[in-house]
């Protein structure tokens, strides 16, 4: 599983923004926003994480059931592949 | 040529129109230049589908001068600008969101007084902490520019409805509209980080509304009257 392109997690107004560098494109109207939770899950996968880093980057952040982030990543997974940002 | 543009001393060449469209922004002084557009960096790939050397002169020309604005305190917004009683408002929005036929609503509306700056790309900028809209000659498919600047009192997003409301963003969805309406295919980091280093001056201090409407006067009156009462709460 990997980012296809090249993007930047910034953050501004309190909130964080996956932005496209150069011809990276987002299937999104303009922008991809995450929370603290979705900006966690996005560094890892940056620097390589699988869903099972993902998910050990929730339970070591939160106070979450290895199910529940599980199904946190699952969703987060969901997003990034509506916004066509995923390889594969 | 150069022109003065937002207060910045523009050099812009004169091939492909531009001539014509700088007309009113003209500068004949001594002083050297903020921004120097190239024409030897129009880039033809970053525009699939141009066509005439007029349309990637007028494109790639507003390309370099809205990505130098953000090393000026500056950004562009995707919008048509009206002034009213001295007070810039902004009204944006994906192609065909009907920003132009709400802007001319407002100028049959709210009186003789009310001008449209810019119909397509205005420029913002923060000078001394207040934000200003102002004329560019990047203006869109009509031509319609002042060389003028107001302080800026809102922006708002159009929705085209059944029905009119507006009601005022949060910070989040404020970001991503504004983002989705100016330069976000940033080909450096260093301009994304001036972008929204700009995004999170300009979500702070000016407020952001959408409004779901009709083409019709009653729209205007209600973006015009809560608008101006946001304004005058928030000091600008």
């Amino acid at each position: 599983m990997k980012v296809k392109g090249n993007y930047a997690l910034r953050q501004v107004a309190k909130t964080w923004v996956v932005m496209p560098l150069g011809q990276a494109t987002l299937d999104l109207d303009g922008i991809l926003t995450l929370n603290e939770t979705g900006a966690l899950l996005w560094k890892t996968l940056e620097q390589g994480g699988d869903r099972e880093a993902m998910i050990r980057a929730l339970t070591g952040e939160y106070d979450v059931s290895p199910e529940r982030a599980g199904a946190d990543v699952d969703r987060f997974l969901g997003k990034l592949a509506d916004a066509g940002v995923l390889e594969e | 040529m150069l022109c003065k543009i937002a207060e910045l001393i523009t050099e812009v060449p004169m091939a492909g129109g531009m001539a014509l469209r700088c007309r009113d922004y003209l500068y004949d002084g001594d002083a050297t230049a903020d921004i120097v557009i190239r024409e030897d960096a129009y880039d033809p790939e970053k525009h699939p589908g141009i066509f005439s050397a007029d349309q990637l002169a007028y494109m790639e020309s507003g390309r370099q001068f809205h990505s130098r604005l953000l090393e000026h305190n500056g950004l562009y917004l995707h919008a048509s600008a009206v002034v009213k009683d001295g007070k810039a408002f902004l009204f944006s929005g994906r192609s065909g969101a009907g920003k132009s036929t709400h802007t001319s609503l407002w100028q049959q509306e709210l009186g003789e007084d009310v001008v449209v700056i810019n119909d397509d790309k205005p420029a913002l900028r923060c000078l001394d902490g207040v934000w200003y809209a102002y004329g560019t000659p990047w203006c869109g498919k009509d031509g319609i520019n002042r060389n003028m600047k107001a302080p800026l009192a809102g922006i708002c997003f159009l929705k085209q409805a059944k029905h009119n409301q507006i009601r005022r963003l949060s910070a989040q969805e404020a970001l991503q509209r504004l983002l989705g309406q100016t330069i976000w295919k940033v080909y450096e980091v260093k301009y994304l980080d001036l972008l929204m280093a700009r995004m999170d001056e300009l979500i702070t201090n000016i407020p952001v509304f959408e409004l779901e409407n009709r083409p019709e006067a009653a729209a205007a009156q209600l973006s015009y009257t809560t608008m101006r009462r946001t304004a005058e709460e928030m000091g600008l």
